[in-house]
């Protein structure tokens, strides 16, 4: 069985548009920001890429490879806090 | 000098953010919301990183619909744009499944650096605070570019 390599990160999202990604983490560029991992799973939810993250160690990355808001919908989410 | 580049032809501005906990290091994305007076993260990324939500303090949050129940986390450390906070109370909240991301960075964290935006070319920078005339000239001539 070959080894699993790892891979740039944006090459990864553009692999799996609209899926939420857990990934691996193993290198970094020089700003200290995720440059290449390992994909180890993908989810059609957030809830099931967190649960993934059970399983794993090290240094992970969660992310959706799709837009933050989408299409046909509006965010509000601000929230002010009442101690 | 902190810069990074965005999608100014998007609704949001996002980053990735990179929270240290008892688990270790994750890593996320969150967007940028001033209008949020503390920062948010989604609760099972919170547990994730290895912190106990149910013993964290509950707080009222008002949110535009109305009021919600946040617990509050202090984590070890949240860094983003260029900016490192330790020991940072933040919301634990559920974020809702359509939002594309982990979090919201809030005015809390964001009022530690001067903030410029430039959202015609989806550029922003985070720079210190001014400390006298000469440390102003050298913000100044750094913003110059992004302008």
């Amino acid at each position: 069985m070959g080894e699993i390599r790892p891979e740039p990160i944006e090459q990864i999202r553009q692999r799996y548009k609209n899926e939420w990604l857990l990934i691996k983490v193993t290198s970094h560029d020089e700003n200290g920001l995720p440059k290449e991992g390992i994909l180890l799973g993908h989810f059609p939810d957030r809830k099931a890429a967190w649960e993934a993250t059970e399983f794993v160690d090290g240094e992970v990355y969660v992310l959706f490879a799709g837009p933050t808001i989408p299409e046909g919908w509006e965010a509000v989410l601000h929230g002010w806090v009442s101690l | 000098m902190f810069w990074v580049r965005f999608d100014p032809t998007r609704p949001d501005v996002k980053f990735w953010v990179r929270l240290l906990g008892p688990r270790g290091i994750v890593w996320c994305e969150m967007v940028l919301d001033t209008g949020s007076s503390r920062t948010v993260l989604d609760e099972r990324l919170l547990a994730r990183a290895g912190y106990d939500l149910i013993a964290a303090p509950e707080v009222n949050v008002t949110t535009a619909s109305g009021r919600v129940e946040a617990k509050v986390v202090k984590v070890w450390q949240i860094s983003a744009l260029g900016i490192s906070a330790d020991d940072f109370p933040v919301l634990a909240m559920p974020l809702s499944q359509p939002l594309g991301v982990d979090g919201l960075l809030g005015l809390d964290f964001l009022r530690r650096r001067n903030l410029f935006c430039n959202f015609e070319k989806g550029i922003l920078l985070t720079l210190p605070f001014s400390r006298g005339f000469l440390h102003r000239l050298a913000i100044s001539a750094q913003i110059f570019p992004a302008l």
